[in-house]
C-alpha cells in the first residue's frame, strides 16, 4: 500500500509547492494600511529618517521660560527652495484646511500649505533644539500624517492608539528603548484635534509639555 | 546578512541537527556565521553548551527591550561561528504567544545581527507555524525546511506548505530554499518509500539533493556537545552538511540574480 499518497492531493501539494517557488509581487502600498494615507510607507527596518530640506534660515526658537511665542514666519520664496525637492514627505496640510488636494508632482505649493509648513518645520526645529527630540511626527484627528521626519510607521501606530486611550486627559508617553520615550501630545487646534509624537531621551515634566502644547498650537493655527 | 529560518511542521525530525551543522558548515566555508536557537526546547544550547540553561538569550532579547545584544552572543572555538542560546525567558513563551506580537522584536533582533557583520544567520526554531515562529518565518529572508523521511511526517507537508503561503503575503520576500530529507533509513523500505513519495510529490527545485543520514554519529557529536564535523572519522557526515550548505548558496545566488534580471 502506498504509505503517503491515500492521505494527500498530490496535485494540490505540487500547486502549493509552485505557488512558493514563485516570487510573490511586492504589494501596492499607495493604500496599504487602514487608517494611514498614501504617505504611508510600510514598517520600515529601523532608522531610517525622512530627508526634510529645512529653511534656509532657521529663525530664533521661542524660550521656554517665556513661551509661548509665535515663532517668526520666513518669507515664502525663501521656503520653497530647493527647487525640485518635496517640501516634505507627509501630506502637508490638516485634513480639514480649505487649500486645494495635493497633485501628484506639485512643482510649486500653493501658499497656504507652505506657510503651514514653514511653521511646522519651525516648530520642528525649536522642539529638537530645547528638547532634544528626534523623529517627529504629527497626526491629523483621523490619525493621518500631516508631517513626518521618523519614518515609522509603527510609531504613527503607537501614537494614534495612545492618543486615543488617553483621550481628555493630556500627554502620555512610553519607553520603547534604553534611551527613547515616545512623547505623545494630543492637541486641540482651529483645525481639530492634532496628536504630535516624538522620541525624547526622558519623560517631559508637565511645564515642558504646556509649553509645547501651545506652541504647537500656534503653530497649527491660521495665519 | 542573509537569515535563514529552520522551521518544520512537525516535531522531532532533526531540525536542531540540520541546523547546528549546517551553520557549523558555513563557519568552515568562512562566512561569519550566527547560529539563533529560538527552540523553548533550548536545543541548541543543550547541544553546545552546557551552561545554556543560565545564558540569556533569544526570548530574553523579546520580552527585554534593554538587553543589549552583547549579552547574548556566545563564541565559540570557531572564530567564525557564534551562538545565541534561546535563554531564561523561553519557558513561558512555549507555544503561547499570538503571532505577530514579537514581529518588531525579531526583526529588531536580526537588524543587531546585521550590524554586527554576521553573513548568515541561522535561525532554529520551534515546530509548527504558530507564535514566534511565524514572525520570525516573517522576518527571514529564506526558510529551509527539513522533512523526516517516513510517512506520517511527509503527510504533514500540506499544511506545511499552506502556512508558508500564507506568511508569505506577510513577507514577500521570504526565499523558500527547499525540503531538505532528514533521518533518512537506506536499509528501512518505509523510509526510502517516503522519501521517493516526497520526490514525486514536489517540483525538483523544492528539495535538495543533499539529504541527512539517520546515523549513530549525530547522537554521538551531541553527547560531546559537539557539531558533527568536528568528530573523528565524520569525514562523511561532514561532506553531506558542505554538499547542502553549497547548494544552500547556489540556491540564494540564484535568487539575487532573478530578483536584479530586468527583462527588456
Amino acid at each position: 500500500m502506498d504509505p503517503v499518497n491515500p492521505w494527500l492531493d498530490p496535485s494540490e501539494v505540487r500547486h502549493l509547492a509552485e505557488q512558493l517557488l514563485r516570487p510573490v509581487a511586492p504589494a501596492r502600498l499607495s493604500a496599504a494600511d487602514p487608517g494611514f494615507d498614501a504617505s504611508f510607507i510600510g514598517f520600515t527596518s529601523g532608522g531610517v529618517a525622512t530627508v526634510l530640506p529645512k529653511p534656509p534660515e532657521p529663525p530664533t526658537p521661542a524660550p521656554l521660560q517665556n513661551a509661548p511665542q509665535p515663532p517668526a514666519v520666513p518669507a515664502i520664496p525663501q521656503v520653497m527652495k530647493p527647487i525640485g525637492q518635496p517640501a516634505i514627505s507627509a501630506p502637508p496640510i490638516p485634513a480639514s484646511a480649505p487649500v486645494s488636494p495635493p497633485s501628484p508632482e506639485p512643482p510649486s505649493p500653493p501658499p497656504s500649505r507652505t506657510r503651514f509648513l514653514q511653521r511646522v518645520h519651525i516648530f520642528r526645529d525649536w522642539l529638537t533644539k530645547n528638547f532634544q527630540a528626534t523623529d517627529i511626527f504629527i497626526l491629523d484627528r483621523e490619525g493621518k500624517v500631516i508631517f513626518d521626519e521618523s519614518g515609522h510607521g509603527r510609531l504613527h501606530f503607537m501614537a494614534r492608539n495612545l492618543a486615543i486611550a488617553s483621550r481628555g486627559s493630556g500627554n502620555i508617553h512610553v519607553k520603547i528603548g534604553p534611551a527613547a520615550i515616545l512623547e505623545v501630545i494630543p492637541c486641540e487646534t482651529p483645525y481639530g484635534r492634532i496628536v504630535l509624537g516624538a522620541l525624547m531621551p526622558d519623560a517631559l515634566p508637565a511645564d515642558h509639555i504646556h509649553t509645547i502644547t501651545e506652541v504647537l498650537i500656534q503653530t497649527a493655527s491660521p495665519a | 546578512m542573509i537569515s535563514i529560518a529552520i522551521s518544520s511542521q512537525k516535531g522531532g525530525v532533526g531540525k536542531t541537527t540540520l541546523s547546528i551543522n549546517l551553520a557549523h558548515a558555513f563557519a568552515r566555508a568562512g562566512l561569519n556565521t550566527l547560529l539563533v536557537d529560538a527552540d523553548p526546547q533550548g536545543s541548541v544550547g543543550l547541544s553546545l553548551t552546557r551552561q545554556s540553561r543560565l545564558l540569556s538569550g533569544f526570548y530574553d532579547f523579546l520580552a527585554d527591550p534593554g538587553l543589549p545584544m552583547e549579552r547574548l552572543i556566545v563564541p565559540t572555538r570557531l572564530e567564525t561561528f557564534s551562538l545565541v542560546a534561546a535563554g531564561q525567558a523561553s519557558d513561558y513563551e512555549a507555544g503561547n504567544g499570538s503571532s505577530g506580537s514579537h514581529l518588531a522584536r525579531v526583526r529588531a533582533f536580526l537588524r543587531n545581527a546585521a550590524a554586527r557583520r554576521y553573513d548568515i544567520c541561522l535561525i532554529d526554531t520551534a515546530a509548527g507555524l504558530f507564535g514566534v515562529t511565524n514572525d520570525i518565518i516573517s522576518s527571514a529572508d529564506a526558510i529551509i525546511i527539513p522533512q523526516q523521511a517516513e510517512p506520517l511526517g511527509i503527510r504533514s507537508v500540506p499544511k506545511l506548505l499552506e502556512g508558508l503561503n500564507r506568511l508569505r503575503i506577510i513577507n514577500p520576500r521570504l526565499n523558500v530554499l527547499g525540503v531538505c530529507l532528514t533521518m533518512i533509513q537506506h536499509g528501512l523500505a518505509e523510509s526510502t518509500e517516503a522519501a521517493s513519495a516526497l520526490r514525486q510529490l514536489l517540483p525538483e527545485e523544492m528539495l535538495f539533493q543533499a539529504t541527512i543520514p539517520r546515523d549513530e554519529i549525530f547522537i554521538r557529536a551531541s553527547a560531546k556537545g559537539l557539531p558533527v564535523g568536528v568528530l573523528e572519522n565524520a569525514k562523511g557526515a561532514e561532506t553531506v552538511f558542505d554538499s547542502l550548505r553549497a547548494e544552500v548558496q547556489t540556491k540564494l545566488a540564484r535568487s539575487r540574480a532573478a530578483a536584479t534580471y530586468q527583462p527588456h
